[in-house]
């Protein structure tokens, strides 16, 4: 199991590293919850204004 | 006697150290906290040192909402769900105010409907056979435990899942999240919570002593609630909003989709201004996914400093299939729901967001299903 830990967590670090140089970079990292009309965490907006 | 039981405790402990992945545990969490350094990003870096206290926190504290929740409904033991309402009310106190008074600050709010009374309900099924809720799979993970690496996959492929039906949900109606501080102010609105958290408390501890069980949390798991509801208010602190684990997965799927081939950016979750920049953003854009990695490799560190990381066997297959279909259906319980333990019941209790409430009740109520269903996988029912 130590193995695939490893490997695991390789593929993993890689992934995030590869993930984040090639995308946009705008600054501070933000919730969904921080753009407009957001109700909740993951960005659903809110029944009213649907 | 053996050399090993001759030596010193302390000397014995150190010999167990697992210096390789105590070493993978912290490079790990350095290399990304120095990719968010470089972008001059520090309260980034805060939310991975954040989320590596928490995984070291709830690693050594073993603190689990699924064992205690599953120790309430069966036995009525109420020490584990005591100490998380306590935990719940300490958040609180700095969520409500400061969410309240502070533009730059919200609380975790969701609608209310089918959507989270399903989504939280199938969540508890799930969180009984996976053996972990969002934040408990996070820390088993890098605790090392390769049962809930299949947990832990299942959950991601759910999530996606879940955020393609999760508008289906919604449109079957629902209303405007219910916030105490919106109708009482800051003050009325953390006192409503913390009386509201207090009568839960009170019915959970009534319920104990009529089936003649503990009502007394462990001392482990009491400092563990402390330490955890500091460092959430330090999570807090730094992402502007409550601690949140379950869209940190979702982001992660959604980019292994598209790597995969699967166009998943034009389905209507994705379209919504949250989701579509996640899912173009770097994965370290994502305040989430900042915290849940910091967690997991806080967990690994405890872990691996404290014994042989990982040595055991895999699990039986029953047991690993188990494990899937729990993290699928929390994965996608989670995203009709609004979360997890931490983002919906902690996160929406701790802001006086009604939701937290009726997330709990719907989870136990899915609890007391899945306790049903997990000896079918042989796994013991409590």
């Amino acid at each position: 199991m130590r193995h695939v830990y490893a490997i695991v967590t390789l593929l993993a670090l890689a992934g995030i590293f590869s993930d984040h140089i090639t995308s946009p970079s705008i600054g501070r990292a933000v919730s969904p919850q921080d753009f407009a009309g957001a109700c909740a965490p993951c960005g659903a907006p809110c029944p009213s204004k649907k | 006697m053996t050399a090993t039981t001759s030596e010193p405790a302390g000397q014995t402990a150190k010999a167990k150290r697992d210096w390789l992945f105590v070493a993978v545990a912290v490079l790990a969490t350095l290399l990304i906290t120095g990719l968010v350094l470089i972008d001059q990003q520090p309260w980034s870096a805060a939310l991975v040192i954040v989320g590596f206290g928490l995984g070291a926190a709830f690693f050594k504290a073993e603190f689990s909402f699924t064992a205690s929740w599953r120790r309430f409904l069966l036995k009525g033991e109420a020490g584990g769900l005591l100490a998380i309402l306590l935990m719940i009310a300490l958040l609180a106190v700095a969520v409500v105010p400061v969410a309240a008074t502070l533009p730059s600050f919200g609380g975790s709010i969701a609608p209310l409907g089918v959507s989270l009374v399903v989504g939280a309900f199938v969540f508890g099924i799930g969180m009984q056979l996976g053996n972990g809720c969002g934040s408990g799979t996070l820390y088993t993970v890098g605790g090392g435990s390769g049962r809930m690496l299949f947990t832990l996959a299942f959950f991601i492929v759910g999530s996606v899942l879940g955020s393609l039906s999760l508008p289906a949900f919604l449109n079957m109606g629902g209303i405007d999240p219910v916030l105490a501080s919106d109708y009482l102010g800051p003050w009325g609105g953390l006192a409503a919570t913390l009386v509201s958290i207090g009568i839960v408390a009170l019915i959970v501890q009534q319920i104990a002593i009529r089936r003649g069980a503990s009502a007394t949390p462990r001392k482990s798991f009491l400092v563990g609630a402390v330490v955890i509801a500091a460092l959430m208010i330090g999570a807090f602190i730094a992402g502007g909003h409550p601690w949140s684990v379950t869209f940190g997965y979702t982001v992660w799927g959604g980019k292994l989709a598209m790597l995969a081939g699967f166009d998943i950016s034009q389905a209507e979750f994705w379209q919504w201004p949250g989701p579509k920049h996640a899912l173009t953003d770097s994965v370290l854009g994502d305040t989430a996914s900042l915290t849940d990695l910091g967690m997991i490799f806080g967990a690994m560190g405890a872990a691996a400093f404290s014994k042989p990381f990982a040595p055991g066997p895999w699990p039986p297959l029953k047991s690993l299939l188990a494990a899937s279909i729990g993290g699928l259906l929390m994965g996608w319980g989670a995203r009709l729901g609004f979360g997890c333990n931490i983002g919906a019941f902690v996160g929406g209790v701790a802001s006086g967001s009604v939701h937290g409430w009726i997330w709990f009740a719907a989870a136990l109520g899915g609890c007391t299903v899945g306790i049903k269903l997990r000896p079918w996988f042989g796994l013991s029912r409590d």
